[in-house]
């Protein structure tokens, strides 16, 4: 209300203001008042001819949208939290202006100009059938008008920043080709302002009214058409796909039904991917955070998703066309889909920063991983590695392929309980705590935590992997296995809480094994430790000692826990923030099974983060996963050369160091 | 082409094995049990020559209920068909038992070519295949690292000791024993499960056992032991006695 007071008393003084210059100005929009029984039959004719192109081109795309597959998981609660998150996102456009401010705010102001127009084009319609509702004279009418006013002036200066940006500036994200449709667009919604502010200037009655008036609607009535097959279908759709979006980050339907393998071919694709897909704006925001696209690799998640539109027009939702164009069977009839490819589907790290990223409500997590599950689940992803990993969780029930035998071993020198029940916590040890040997140090120096605290604690007897490499490359048999496996385990044991030292283990168990049970609750040692952090040693000699912290894409993006382990860092010493952090930060390049792939091309997504962690000057490095403190160690020893390498501790490795040494 | 691939089921290499209280088997109680390695490549090889050549691979397995299961997985890794030979008494059988009742049960299939595994990581004795082959009167070659279909036969490579290769062209039908290693194993996938589902599994009922060959005396667990002799004398007194000892006992030298 104290915003449209301002505007109001602006709005007063505007004639005031401007009867300083030569023109003769009214205080309010000047309208024709009459039009010939010819005029309103052209305005009617123009306007039909515009909305059936409209409809001509948009309703095959809903067909589509509306013929693909039904979401069998698809459920509209919670409504609350659908409700809050249209009104955060689309209405406040806050997720738009937060990652990027400049343009989001040019954004937002274009918006929330065409929120403010609505009304006032209505009734420029109205107008050319003498039906108008908002007139000049009225206190109403005279309002409204300076008020869309005031949002015209503020969308002219947007739109021509915009069209600044996208044809003089040329961000990389936009794509490499220009699109003109983009410019014409942004020449049409300028001309739609210019004109309506140009009849605050003009004479009421005369020629030029009518002139600016026919421009006006000219240009609303071409943009029209244009909507349906450019990126401005956005306009239509995204508020619907935010609305509509899965309830969860990177959730993973289950499959439905003995045919469903994921995404295979045109009839897996689900009516939300149809939406999300024609959804896409190509802002480029999920190329810009992907640490696959970002270091030279095939994968850009902008073409995934385009890519699925692509295949959408040209095949349909029923085709029964592969893919991923390595999955196709070479044949006649079979024509090659350029569209998305095997080889990109398998560069993702499922960092999530695409999902987090995106505007218009696209989740790319589930639509990557769908279309790896389509290859993996049928077999058609032929991956040395990748074949290893999956015979190792088989056999060995572990992803690093070594002896169940070595877990024991390490379990009984290490001198961990075995959880019987009467303990508080099983403390998870996952397949790296249990079998890699910084992994265990980690596990071993938060055991001493925990003992410090007094907490009650035991390792189950037998553990197998949750199964997470396999779930993120799409192989539900043997996630299957590991999930069934791992509650049965957990509920043979009576376990009531566990504690993980990483966070894919403690994403995967507590979200992804829904689908087979529901598990005891989880938390982070992060979580653990933060709650008893004033118990816990502040080490004071340390003070001076910098640490970076890294955020891990499980933690923080997937989880939502950003400060809990910054705490705990700043008992340890001063923390000093990389240049992308919390919901920005970067991929150390482990996850999506990929730790366990080959060599990767283009630059290695954990050299990236360990120059950028390296350059904050930090003499440590905190993390709080062990397979980034893996990735980070080789890194670290690659990009840093001859000069002194920070250290890498783990968070719990950082708490640790201070506590009284207590054998025995 | 028919190929037919003999596998069996073995404890899982982790196992934690106990001696049956009789002494003459091990406890089956609470093992879990999985493909025989070897037998998994000739699966593998089985399946790579049926893509390649076309035909039928029919896989069987003797053994109790629990069998099964790996027929299902070798059913959902590409195996058109399963043969279960239904017997709870392996251990009472000897190696010319269970090869002969093999024998018996293939018989009838006339495959082309038969497929087994180099030996058994249970009791690695390299028999049974051997043994089947002269019981079924075809030729066999063992330690088989690569097949190829060939006009009339197949033509093979075997392994042999210190890096050396056999190449042998042999008719059909024959009976490889296939080495580990020699391709890369395919993982199991959903789909195959769930085909696996639609495919036939025969179950026949072996025949009573027969008087052993070869009688089992006792199984037990390989004894660790630590002996620790203190050699004395002058230095080179000790060091004859060292290279005596390492020579004719430890016999490393």
């Amino acid at each position: 209300m104290a915003d449209a007071g301002c505007v109001a008393v602006w709005g007063a003084r505007l004639p005031g203001v401007i009867l300083l210059s030569n023109f003769q100005i009214s205080a309010t929009l000047a309208e024709p008042e009459r039009f010939s029984g010819l005029e309103m039959g052209l305005l009617v004719a123009c306007v039909m001819a515009a909305g059936g192109l409209f409809f001509w081109r948009f309703a095959p795309i809903l067909n589509r949208i509306l013929h693909s597959k039904k979401d069998a998981d698809f459920s509209l609660r919670p409504v609350g939290r659908r409700v809050w998150e249209f009104v955060w996102e689309v209405l406040c456009q806050a997720k738009v202006i937060r990652q990027r401010p400049l343009p989001g705010v040019a954004h937002a102001f274009v918006f929330w100009g065409f929120l403010a127009f609505a009304l006032v084009s209505l009734n420029h319609f109205a107008t050319g059938v003498e039906l108008g509702f908002l007139t000049p004279d009225g206190v109403v009418g005279r309002f409204y008008f300076v008020f869309a006013g005031v949002w015209a002036l503020l969308v002219a200066v947007s739109i021509a920043g915009l069209f600044v940006r996208r044809f003089f500036v040329r961000p990389v994200w936009l794509g490499e080709k220009v699109s003109y449709e983009s410019g014409l667009i942004a020449l049409l919604i300028f001309a739609l302002m210019v004109t309506y502010l140009a009849a605050f200037f003009v004479e009421p009655g005369g020629v030029a009214v009518k002139a600016l008036w026919w421009t006006h609607t000219l240009a609303l009535l071409v943009f029209l058409p244009l909507i349906p097959h450019t990126k401005h279908l956005h306009l239509v759709l995204s508020p619907l796909t935010v609305f509509l979006k899965r309830d969860g980050f990177s959730k993973i339907p289950p499959l439905s039904g003995d045919e469903d393998f994921g995404l295979v071919a045109g009839k897996d694709i689900t009516q939300l991917i149809s939406l999300q897909a024609y959804s896409c704006v190509e802002c480029g925001r999920c190329t810009e955070h992907c640490p696959a696209s970002t270091t030279g690799k095939v994968l850009n998640p902008k073409e995934i998703i385009l890519g699925m539109r692509s295949y959408l027009n040209e095949f349909g939702p029923a085709s029964e066309m592969a893919l991923l164009s390595e999955a196709r069977v070479e044949s006649p009839d079979n024509p090659p889909n350029r569209y998305m490819s095997m080889e990109a589907a398998f560069e993702c790290t499922t960092c999530g920063s695409c999902e987090y990223q995106c505007p218009v409500g696209i989740q790319h997590l589930p639509i990557i991983v769908g279309l790896r599950r389509g290859a993996t689940n049928t077999g058609a992803w032929e991956d040395t590695y990748g074949t290893k990993l999956f015979l190792a969780l088989e056999k060995n029930g572990n992803a690093l392929g070594l002896s169940a035998m070595e877990r024991d071993k390490f379990v009984t020198k290490q001198g961990l309980p075995i959880f019987d029940g009467s303990q508080e916590y099983c403390l998870w040890l996952g397949c790296m705590g249990g079998y890699d040997p910084k992994g265990r140090e980690i596990i071993a120096d938060f055991a001493r935590v925990m003992s410090y605290l007094g907490t009650t604690f035991g390792v189950l007897k037998k553990e197998k992997c949750t199964g997470d490499p396999a779930r993120r490359l799409g192989n539900d048999l043997v996630f299957q296995t590991m999930a069934e496996y791992g509650l049965k385990a957990l509920e043979a044991a009576k376990v009531q809480k566990i504690v993980a030292i990483c966070p894919h283990c403690v994403r995967t168990i507590s979200n992804d094994w829904r689908e087979y049970g529901i598990a005891p609750e989880i938390e982070h040692h992060s979580e653990f430790m933060a709650r008893y952090k004033d118990r816990l040693p502040k080490q004071v000699a340390a003070a001076g000692e910098s640490i970076v912290y890294h955020d891990p894409c499980y933690l923080g993006r997937y989880r939502d826990v950003y400060e809990e382990p910054r705490e705990i860092v700043a008992l340890a010493g001063t923390l000093v923030e990389a240049e992308r952090s919390h919901e920005r930060s970067f991929c150390c390049g482990a996850g999506g099974g990929l730790a366990f792939l080959g060599e990767e091309s283009g630059e290695r997504v954990s050299h990236v983060r360990a120059k950028e962690l390296m350059e904050t000057g930090a003499q440590t490095i905190g993390t709080a996963c062990p397979f980034c403190n893996t990735m980070f160690r080789d890194a670290v020893s690659a990009v840093g050369g001859g000069q002194v390498q920070p250290q890498l501790l783990d968070i719990a490795q950082l708490t640790a160091r201070a506590l009284p040494d207590v054998k025995g | 082409m028919k190929i037919l691939v003999a596998v069996k089921q073995v404890p899982e290499r982790d196992a934690q094995i106990r001696v049956a209280a009789d002494g003459k088997w091990i406890d089956e109680g609470d093992l879990s049990y999985t493909i025989n390695e070897p037998d998994a490549y000739a699966l593998e090889e089985a399946l790579q020559l049926k893509e390649k050549n076309g035909g039928e691979v029919v896989v069987v397995c003797a053994g109790p209920e629990r069998v099964v299961s790996t027929l299902r997985e070798a059913l959902a890794k590409g195996a058109d068909r399963a043969i279960h030979l239904e017997a709870d008494d392996l251990g009472e059988r000897d190696t010319l038992g269970i090869a002969r009742m093999l024998a018996d049960a293939v018989k009838g299939e006339a495959p082309d070519l038969i497929l087994t595994g180099l030996q058994s990581e249970d009791l690695g004795l390299g028999q049974t295949g051997v043994v089947m082959a002269e019981l079924l009167g075809i030729p066999h070659a063992t330690i088989i690292m690569q097949v190829e279909v060939v006009d009339g036969g197949v033509k093979v490579k075997r392994e042999l000791e210190d890096g050396w290769f056999q190449h042998v062209e042999m008719p059909l039908p024959a009976l490889l024993t296939i080495q580990s290693g020699g391709n890369r194993l395919r993982y199991a996938t959903l789909m195959g499960i769930k085909k696996a589902k639609t495919k036939e599994t025969a179950t026949v009922l072996a025949g009573a056992a027969v008087a052993r060959a070869v009688s089992l005396e006792r199984v037990y667990l390989p004894e660790k032991q630590k002996k620790t002799e203190m050699l004395t004398g002058t230095s080179a007194e000790v060091a004859a006695k060292l290279v005596e000892k390492l020579k004719f006992e430890v016999r490393v030298l």
